[in-house]
């Protein structure tokens, strides 16, 4: 306890020498804010050009966005996973499919998405859909997987089987390997939710940060990309909060 | 359809057939691929998928073709393509390693100076890199230097919370028994903390790897036409969508190709190497 106290005491000194060594560095060496803000003209610069309700905007629609296509690519990826894992002559036909798809980065997928889906919505859910999903199928299918074979000897033992057997024993044995599928998908959501809004959008915190350069804003954009930073943060810690209750233990990192 | 409970018994009991069951391990695969590039071509003939949205395996086979002969656009062939989005991601990850090895190493080996700097770390890697796009195009242009900026991020953070971590793990037993053997301070970080720290660097230098190939087709999406991730937006914008196929295969191949080239690596100089996650960014 102590430990955690002073490890995050000195945390917190060493952000402070941070930010005070960016911040003189910014007025007394470089002094052009058009090129290296400092974070308190970062701030001003935000408060200056942009309203609360803009901000709030912003940020709701990128959370939109992220729960969107993590939700849909949690429910697909544990889904197959967990049936892939469980039924073998399905996971042969569905994991080779997947294994090829998978080394493919997501991003590369935005053009494709634009086609299929257009320039709204769907096609940044699809994207964002597409980054998470690997993670947490794989995951999912290798806890299932991993189950060790006396766990479910045991259970037919005592008579349990079929769907019972999946449900009851087999899907919370692997929820751990589930769960750290789903902070990896949801860490991976997050990056590419700025790549898609950089590409096509005209709301969100990625656009935010693309629109201030244009506009010559360096401040606002540096602000937001410290925001994008803090509300993945938050949003991931909550992740691991919700995980821990349901899954029992954290998955490490 | 069989639970897999029976499968796993079953290949415990009956040793006999291993070698069956290692063929059918990549028989079957193959099989369920070649059966769906069939539908997908007869699909097409049939005219049930529109061309530009799903272009036929056939069609793709001769883009590749077109793109490795006279190039998209013309006269930029897919071997220029690969040749400068490799230049571009070695470039970032190999200057992001040079930087994350030794400052992670020191990071890691004081603890105060870790303190310090975790929550720094943890910030700046859960910061999506490519939200630094636009800021990179104000310090570096458009140029290469914004690119390699971009992935050299990218990388630099993922690197650096292994390297830390992989120093702090070291067996504690490991240092005081070298101290206790007089190890000098700078001998005990060569001879016993890096070997036992290199595992989780390398690991570490894998998932590093792929945040490049993540991280370069974003940036290969703004101010340029020469590399993959270019290449496959560009295409996209003339409806040539068997064009971006391709370069989304091939760029699918390479990053294929080197992580489990680094994996097959980490097993040969390291085969006692005990399997541990490194963490995603």
């Amino acid at each position: 306890m102590r430990t955690a106290v002073a490890s995050s005491g000195a945390g917190a000194i060493g952000v402070a020498t941070l930010l005070l060594a960016w911040e003189v560095v910014a007025r007394l060496v470089w002094q052009d804010p058009q090129v290296l803000p400092s974070p308190s003209q970062c701030l001003a610069a935000a408060w200056r050009h942009l309203s609360m309700q803009e901000l709030a905007v912003h940020v709701s629609v990128s959370l939109g966005r992220v729960l969107g296509g993590f939700g849909l690519a949690a429910v697909a990826g544990i889904a197959l996973g967990i049936t892939a894992g469980w039924y073998r002559g399905f996971g042969r036909i569905v994991r080779p499919i997947l294994e090829l798809l998978r080394p493919i980065p997501p991003l590369a997928w935005i053009p494709m998405a634009i086609i299929w889906f257009g320039l709204g919505e769907p096609s940044k859910w699809f994207v964002i859909f597409l980054g998470a999903f690997f993670p947490i199928f794989t995951n999912a299918w290798r806890g299932m997987t991993a189950i060790p074979p006396a766990i479910l000897d045991a259970a037919r033992t005592m008579d349990v089987d079929g769907a019972e057997l999946l449900l009851r024993v087999a899907v919370p044995a692997a929820l751990p390997d589930i769960a750290t599928g789903l902070r990896v998908g949801f860490s991976l959501a997050f990056g590419i939710l700025v790549a898609a809004e950089l590409i096509a959008a005209d709301r969100g915190m990625g656009y935010l940060v693309m629109q201030s350069r244009e506009l010559g804003q360096l401040g606002v954009a540096v602000f937001g990309v410290l925001l994008i930073g803090i509300v993945s943060l938050v949003a991931d810690s909550a992740l691991a909060a919700a995980l821990r209750r349901v899954a029992g233990r954290g998955p490490a990192g | 359809m069989r639970p897999s409970g029976h499968d796993v018994k079953g290949t415990v009991t009956s040793g006999g057939d291993g070698r069956r069951r290692s063929r059918r391990d990549w028989l079957d695969p193959l099989l369920v691929v070649l059966a769906l590039l069939l539908l997908w071509e007869l699909a097409s003939a049939l005219g049930w998928l529109r061309p530009v949205r799903f272009p036929a395996p056939s069609r793709l086979a001769s883009s590749l073709w077109e793109l490795t002969v006279s190039g998209y656009p013309t006269g930029v062939t897919l071997d220029t393509h690969f040749a400068i989005t490799m230049q571009r991601i070695l470039g970032g990850f190999l200057a992001a390693v040079a930087l994350a090895v030794p400052l992670g190493l020191l990071i890691g080996w004081f603890p105060l100076l870790d303190r310090l700097t975790g929550t720094i770390v943890a910030f700046c890697r859960s910061v999506a890199t490519l939200s630094l796009l636009p800021i990179a195009l104000v310090w570096f242009g458009t140029g290469e230097a914004s690119k390699m900026f971009l992935i050299g991020y990218g990388c630099f953070w993922v690197m650096l919370s292994n390297v830390i971590a992989a120093v702090k793990q070291v067996d504690p037993v490991l240092v005081r028994a070298a101290r206790t053997m007089d190890a000098a301070s700078f001998d005990l970080f060569l001879s016993v903390v890096i070997p036992s720290a290199l595992p989780r660097i390398l690991s570490g230098a894998r998932i590093a790897l792929g945040v490049g190939f993540m991280v370069i087709v974003g940036a290969e999406m703004i101010g340029t036409i020469i590399g993959l991730g270019a290449l496959i937006m560009e295409a996209r914008t003339f409806y040539r969508s068997d064009i971006t196929l391709v370069g989304m295969i091939v760029l699918g191949a390479l990053g294929f190709v080197f992580t489990t080239g680094l994996e097959r690596l980490e097993a040969r100089l390291l085969p006692w190497r005990v399997r541990q996650g490194g963490g995603p960014s």
